[in-house]
């Protein structure tokens, strides 16, 4: 079965064209590299497919669903910032997520917490701006989610916080999920990556199967994309 | 999932709207207590009566406009900036989400009105009790009332239906005050920028209109009483018989415009979300 497919996707806001007709198949099992320059629509599209924005026209199924509570179900998501109430303890966030995800592992959770120390006690905004991004990976990879979405899991932390990050991801997603991660930093995430997916000013520019593209081409996917999206 | 959206609502609202609706309660006991004192008896009290007396009704005025901002803002802060990306991804309905606000914030605003209105009164029966049996004489305020004119007689009901009308008023009045400001949040999520100040403004502009309306509509009921009521009768009369049309017009208008917010808030929750 597909996990998720987008039919003819197109967002407008106004009379600027974020994204325009995407046509998309992912499958179960992969971990997917969404690439593209600033502007070229990667959060938009992952944005259509968590159900945080409408689509202007077209259509998004996980799984054969449409986008609504069962699709959320499904999806484990991280947003490019922190989205939680900094006001709150780390338990209370991990006792929500065990509340409204079947699939979230909270013991799971506890051991990645305290294997990087971090006091489940404690509010979150007392924890540093990198804790609270940890916090956050930690719970969504705690699930076991059908599509996992990350978008630019990488940015913005030191060189070791990112070994952290990969090694958070690769380690705690199952087999038959698929992972999509948005993020610039390609030469640090393209050992792990099946596929990419180059957007272009909105439009699918590539969706390929990373070791065709590398035996086609004779070059590594950090090249590639800095040819194709040469200013 | 709605009785989990619910628990979540209530203990993160509960954080500042329970020491708020304590401190009515300490304010109020605090208030009843000095006056059962004698404190207030001599003239001379006037100078510090007159400041704590503007200083209760300031703290009380404060607690009500913190419950609606807080409400106000609660609901925009929780579903359209950054929490609102954990809230729109969790497996839930649009009206799970907005039900699980909109049952929290009436009951919290219903609570808070509730008991700004019992410590008004426990205040005032405190201030009676005390004169009563201190057999003070205050007859600065001259009230023509037939000394056997029952409750009814002057209110127009019989105390356990006034006091039923009065509930029945509270609540429907929580649920339309609350509905408005989520209709306005609704209606500025609509607009492509500033979003936060349309909904200021649309609050704003619902609020004027709701209150001509109801200012207009509260006018009838006193126009057929003046125009029913002899000279003789105007003082024992006009509060009863506008109190009898009033209490179910309110009622009727309160729960139209609720009615009606519903509709809307309703049509725009079902229309997908569009973060920024």
């Amino acid at each position: 079965m597909t996990l998720l497919e987008c039919k003819n996707l197109t967002k407008l806001y106004g009379k600027h064209t974020a994204l325009s007709d995407i046509c998309l198949q992912i499958d179960g099992g992969h971990i997917i590299g969404l690439l593209g320059p600033n502007g070229s629509g990667k959060t938009t599209l992952i944005k259509l497919i968590t159900g945080l924005l409408s689509p202007t026209s077209g259509t998004v199924y996980v799984k054969e669903e449409p986008i609504g509570p069962a699709s959320k179900s499904m999806i484990s998501y991280l947003p490019d910032h922190t989205y939680l109430n900094k006001n709150i303890r780390v338990q209370d966030i991990i006792d929500f997520f065990a509340d409204f995800y079947e699939d979230f592992d909270s013991l799971r959770a506890y051991d990645m917490m305290a294997k990087l120390q971090i006091n489940p006690r404690q509010k979150l905004k007392t924890l540093s701006k990198g804790t609270q991004e940890k916090v956050q990976l930690i719970l969504v990879m705690s699930r076991h989610a059908s599509l996992y979405i990350l978008d630019e899991p990488l940015a913005g932390v030191d060189p070791a916080a990112r070994d952290y990050i990969l090694d958070t991801i690769l380690s705690n997603y199952d087999e038959n999920a698929s992972i999509l991660i948005s993020t610039h930093l390609i030469s640090d995430i393209e050992n792990i990556l099946d596929e990419v997916i180059f957007l272009q000013d909105g439009m699918l520019h590539t969706h390929a199967l990373v070791d065709e593209l590398r035996e086609q081409d004779h070059k590594s996917i950090d090249t590639i994309f800095r040819e194709v999206f040469k200013c | 999932m709605l009785k989990k959206l619910l628990k979540y609502e209530w203990k993160d609202t509960s954080r500042l709207l329970l020491p708020i609706n304590l401190a009515i309660i300490v304010l109020t006991i605090l208030g009843c207590s000095m006056l059962s004192t004698s404190i207030f008896d001599s003239e001379a009290s006037i100078f510090f009566a007159v400041p704590l007396l503007i200083l209760y009704i300031l703290s009380i005025l404060t607690f009500s406009s913190v419950t609606i901002i807080y409400i106000y803002v609660r609901f925009y802060k929780n579903l359209y900036t950054a929490e609102g990306y954990l809230m729109h991804t969790l497996p839930v309905t649009p009206m799970q989400l907005f039900h699980s606000k909109l049952i929290v914030g009436c009951s919290w605003f219903g609570l808070n009105s509730l008991l700004t209105t019992l410590s008004f009164m426990a205040l005032g029966f405190a201030a009676g009790f005390h004169q009563a049996s201190t057999n003070i004489n205050v007859d600065t305020i001259n009230i023509n009332l037939d000394p056997s004119a029952s409750f009814a007689d002057i209110f127009g009901y019989p105390l356990p239906t006034f006091l039923l009308w009065m509930l029945a008023l509270l609540i429907l009045s929580a649920f339309s005050s609350i509905l408005m400001e989520y209709v306005s949040i609704l209606l500025g999520q609509q607009m492509e920028r500033n979003k936060l100040a349309a909904s200021v403004a649309f609050y704003f502009g619902i609020y004027m209109v709701i209150q001509i309306i109801t200012s207009v509509a509260m006018m009838v009921p006193e126009f057929i009483t003046l125009s029913n009521t002899t000279d003789e009768e105007f003082t024992t009369n006009f509060l009863s018989e506008t109190l009898r049309m009033a209490f179910p017009m309110m009622s009727i208008i309160y729960l139209a415009v609720g009615i009606a917010f519903y509709i809307i808030c309703r049509v725009l929750m079902n229309r997908k979300v569009n973060l920024d």
